[in-house]
């Protein structure tokens, strides 16, 4: 074990980043491994976040530049856990740096490269939705402030190297294995959101105008592919109403997932507030199941929605989207309130809340840790109630989604619950050293 | 051993024959004891489904007896009545029963001699004839799932305790978009409140079309056409009958099909060139089809021609298919109409008449068949030795192997309806699109709604046919139509029955948005290779 105690923690989502900053600021050397070329997650490329309708991004960007800039931090971005041996209070812990064939140090995130790069891609940081270059940036935002090779689309032109006033493009980087010595790992991989393709009657990816929530959330987003205008993602008009549909693959038994996924009614009821902001004009309909507001100030927002902004709340999983001559979309739904068999006609856009599932690549995490992963992809902790951060291997703890369905302040406060466990066993450790000495 | 006494059942119009017995007895006539008279209106409305029902309960012969050649009370009620005598005969003789123990006479009110003279006649040639082979039903043992299991345990196994009464499956439901008085959810609802009565006595009960679509889309799973299904028997088995179409007739025929000792006559279809074998390793089982072919002459569809054409694909890729000489109903339509005992007879017979022919394939053209004898005699009787395929499936597969080869291109557009047996129920959407696609010249156009989405043709397993499944047809039509193809073609001969049936009669749309052409898959493949008469316009080199 070096001189500082040291913790990997894998996923710089904002439930590693609070982990991170945690354990940092308590003087534990902190190894922060992300695998897309950009610490901030799910955070980053959400618009608002509820029910305070705070700018996500300008919570969460200070946030990650503290992990950047901190003396205690590493950040290991584009990266893959390969293995891990050992012990709490002596892991050894393989890990692939991936090459970016941009040198981290010199690039200075001016971005004109990219500019010049002739190769376009969909972004998927934008979930695929706007486009970026070969060689590019997920983000303004992006922590580390430095440009990626996608190496996969890329041409070998070398146009980037040629207008690199840095010098930093390099295309010689070799992949690179890292060897780490850590007292104790935190897991906080997040989540992904189920693709609703396969729940053919919704018309996803066959209908432009049917997305999932994440990527209205980019549709939407200032810095997202339309610059945040509110527009028919098919054809680029004016939308004059939007409907959201509540667990989709969620809280079912034959597609997508068995459980809630505890924020979809909230983040609609926020997704329909910025519709109201962004254009009066526009109907918004809800069509929600059970309506799940239980946290602080939850109910409150959406009792807002209702009686301020005018969104539409009807119980009812809709039967089937069609598209209408005029290439609107009607929704067919069975008010089950009423026990009306209606449809929704002129809808411009419909939002899936598609259900958000633990990461697949999970399974190969919890293999490598000699952990276990629940049914539904959940890591398992050795203790629901008593023991929420614990896996069943000693110094190994994980937080946020991937622990259990949870929103932004409950995964906050669970990284600090990890992080505060991290460090009491590495302090036992320590004492045991101190002991036997 | 006492001497057998024939039973005759009459059905005399009020007018002539009735009022000719009448005449007899008033006359003091004598004849014989064997009849039993029912009085109708009009020998007009005697149904195919009368009489067969007669036989199923017993009877050995049917006398029908109207007015004279224009003498009808209605004017030309005894021309209808003609009509479906000679369909209904031409029934009996497919099943065996024979067409000379059914009898349509013209009797007058003032022929009381010849009244008594006819049943004279008619008691002797039947006592000659001997008994009906129709057995009165016995009880058998009744199958898995029947009887003895209580809503709650049916709610249970059909997975609806999990109900959310999210409401997907009534606004995905076709009948509950035109008759909100039934709605799978209500339905689950009400069962779930243990309301046992008010689901079984419920009409709209009868009113689902275990087409599948709730079920596919439900997200948690619940088995909807199962659940149905079950509460149908129990219902069934209560007393409660249901709402069936035409009159219940081809009920009558499985039943008949079911409780018969004789053989029926049911290969003169086949036609002389082709070949078939007793025994082999593929077996083609053609289901109702003879039957149909007698029953739906009237609405232009010919569907010996299905089987005639699947016979001549297999024989030209040199496959000598087993065709059995008293093969059985399947059993679907009992199945799904309550009547599960009967089911479970016609199974067993299927079953032991397949396993003796050595047949490890079967075949069929049907997908009631083909659900039934891959899914259904699983679930009910256990697994069974042979594999079942569907034409489209097996044809896909002789195109794969290249053993068709099709004569020319067919310059047409082909829309094609799924069939919700084929398709929701078991999951084939692929090999009729690979099947049409391969022939040269055919061009696919999708339906709006297809596959998973795609809109079931409005009657399944012959329950109620009323407003609602006319409107669903011609919703259905229309939206092919809309399509610009100009051939509509199904895998199903049921989905071209009602089709065809709904274009047969007076339309409530103009007739040029919903009219097109409809034709089974299997008779367009051996159209294409030339097996089968081939319309002009089809071939366009």
């Amino acid at each position: 074990m070096s001189e500082k105690p040291s913790v990997l923690v894998i996923g710089g989502g904002i439930a590693g980043i609070q982990a991170s900053l945690d354990l940092a600021g308590r003087g534990f050397q902190v190894y922060l491994l992300e695998e897309t070329p950009t610490i901030g997650g799910r955070m980053a490329q959400l618009d608002k976040t509820f029910p305070t309708m705070d700018c996500s991004i300008c919570i969460l960007a200070p946030k990650m530049m503290e992990c950047f800039r901190h003396p205690n931090i590493k950040l290991l971005t584009y990266s893959e856990l390969k293995e891990v041996k050992g012990g709490v209070g002596d892991f050894q812990v393989k890990i692939l740096r991936k090459p970016r064939y941009v040198n981290e140090t010199k690039c200075t995130g001016c971005a004109v490269c990219a500019e010049h790069c002739p190769v376009e891609v969909p972004n998927d940081f934008d979930m695929n939705l706007g486009m970026r270059k070969a060689i590019y940036m997920p983000m303004p935002q992006a922590v580390p402030r430095c440009m990626t090779v996608d190496k996969e689309n890329c041409i070998e032109c070398k146009l980037c190297t040629k207008m690199c006033q840095a010098g930093a493009v390099d295309f010689t980087q070799q992949p690179q294995d890292v060897d780490l010595n850590v007292g104790a790992i935190i897991i906080a991989t997040g989540f992904d959101q189920y693709d609703p393709s396969e729940i053919v009657e919704y018309g996803y990816k066959k209908n432009k105008n049917v997305l999932t929530a994440l990527e209205f959330e980019r549709w939407v987003c200032a810095s997202g592919p339309v610059g945040g205008h509110l527009l028919r993602p098919g054809d680029g008009g004016i939308p004059k109403r939007i409907a959201f549909i509540q667990c989709v693959g969620s809280r079912g038994r034959k597609f997508g997932a068995p459980f809630c996924s505890s924020v979809c009614c909230m983040y609609a009821t926020k997704e329909a507030l910025i519709i109201r902001e962004h254009a009066p004009g526009v109907q918004v309909y809800i069509f929600y199941n059970e309506l799940r507001a239980f946290g602080k100030g939850f109910h409150e927002f959406v009792t807002r929605a209702k009686e301020e902004y005018g969104v539409n709340y009807i119980r009812s999983r809709p039967g089937e989207i069609r598209e209408e001559s005029t290439k609107s979309l009607s929704i067919w739904y069975d008010d089950t309130l009423t026990r009306e068999i209606k449809s929704l006609g002129n809808v411009d856009l419909v939002v899936l809340c598609s259900a958000l599932v633990p990461r697949t690549g999970n399974k190969k995490l919890a293999e490598i840790m000699g952990i276990e992963l629940d049914d539904c992809g959940f890591f398992k902790v050795t203790h629901p109630f008593l023991a929420p951060v614990d896996t069943p291997v000693q110094g190994i703890y994980v937080c946020g989604y991937c622990q259990s369905p949870k929103d932004i302040p409950d995964s906050v406060a669970q990284a600090s619950a990890a992080a505060a466990r991290a460090a009491e066993a590495l302090a036992m450790i320590k004492e045991q050293k101190v002991g036997g000495s | 051993m006492s001497e057998y006494n024939p039973r005759i059942v009459g059905f005399l119009c009020n007018w002539c024959g009735y009022a000719g017995a009448d005449l007899a007895g008033t006359s003091r006539l004598s004849y014989p004891t064997n009849i039993r008279i029912i009085r109708v209106m009009c020998s007009g409305r005697v149904e195919p489904a009368f009489i067969l029902n007669a036989f199923e309960n017993g009877a050995d012969g049917v006398l029908v007896a109207g007015c004279h050649p224009g003498d009808c009370h209605y004017r030309s009620g005894n021309q209808h009545a003609e009509k479906r005598i000679e369909k209904t005969k031409k029934l009996l003789d497919l099943l065996g029963i024979g067409s000379d123990r059914l009898r349509l006479e013209w009797i007058s009110a003032a022929e009381a001699e010849k009244f008594a003279s006819v049943i004279k006649d008619f008691t002797e040639k039947l006592r000659s004839k001997g008994p009906s082979p129709i057995c009165k039903p016995t009880p058998v043992a009744l199958v898995q799932h029947n009887g003895t299991e209580s809503v709650h345990d049916v709610l249970k196994r059909t997975n609806a305790l999990y109900c959310q009464e999210c409401g997907k499956c009534s606004s995905s439901c076709p009948i509950t978009r035109l008759d909100p008085a039934y709605s799978p959810r209500i339905a689950v609802e009400k069962a779930l409140m243990g309301l046992e009565d008010a689901v079984l006595t419920d009409k709209g009960l009868w009113s689902c079309l275990t087409c599948y679509l709730c079920r596919q889309r439900c997200p948690l799973d619940i088995e909807y056409d199962e659940l149905i299904r079950t509460c149908r028997a129990k219902a069934t088995a209560n007393g409660i009958v249901g709402n069936c179409s035409h009159e219940g007739v081809l009920y009558s025929l499985s039943r008949l099909m079911a409780n018969s000792e004789t053989k029926q006559n049911r290969l003169g279809w086949i036609p002389q060139e082709a070949e078939i074998a007793k025994t082999g390793d593929i077996l083609y089982y053609v289901g109702c089809l003879p039957y149909f072919n007698v029953y739906f002459d009237d609405i232009g569809v010919k569907h010996v021609e299905i089987a005639q054409s699947m016979l001549k694909i297999l024989n030209a890729a040199g496959i000598k298919p087993v065709v059995l000489d008293n093969e059985k109903c399947c059993g679907h339509d009992l199945s799904f109409s309550g009547d599960l005992a009967g089911f479970e007879k016609l199974a067993k017979m299927n079953i032991s008449d397949i396993e003796k022919s050595r047949a490890s394939t079967v075949v069929t053209t049907c997908p009631e068949c083909y659900r039934t004898l891959k899914l259904g005699y699983e679930e009910y009787l256990g697994k069974q030795k042979f594999e079942v395929l569907h034409a489209s499936e097996f044809i896909a597969d002789l195109i794969n192997n290249g053993k068709i080869k099709f004569a020319g291109k067919i310059a047409r557009k082909v829309s094609y309806q799924d069939p919700c047996r084929l398709g929701r129920h078991m999951g084939v959407y692929d090999h009729p699109r690979k099947v049409i696609t391969s022939i040269p010249g055919v061009e696919l156009i999708e339906m709006e709604r297809n596959r998973q989405n795609a809109i079931c043709c409005g009657v399944s397993a012959w329950m109620g046919c009323g407003r609602h499944s006319k409107q669903m047809q011609m919703e259905r039509l229309a939206e092919a139509k809309s399509t610009n193809a100009d051939l509509l073609v199904t895998a199903c001969p049921k989905c071209q029955i009602h089709f065809n049936c709904a274009l047969s009669e007076k339309l409530p749309v103009e007739r040029k948005d919903v009219a097109i052409e409809t034709m089974d898959l299997s008779v367009l493949v051996a159209k294409a290779m030339n097996l089968m008469p081939n319309s002009m316009e089809m071939n366009k080199k």
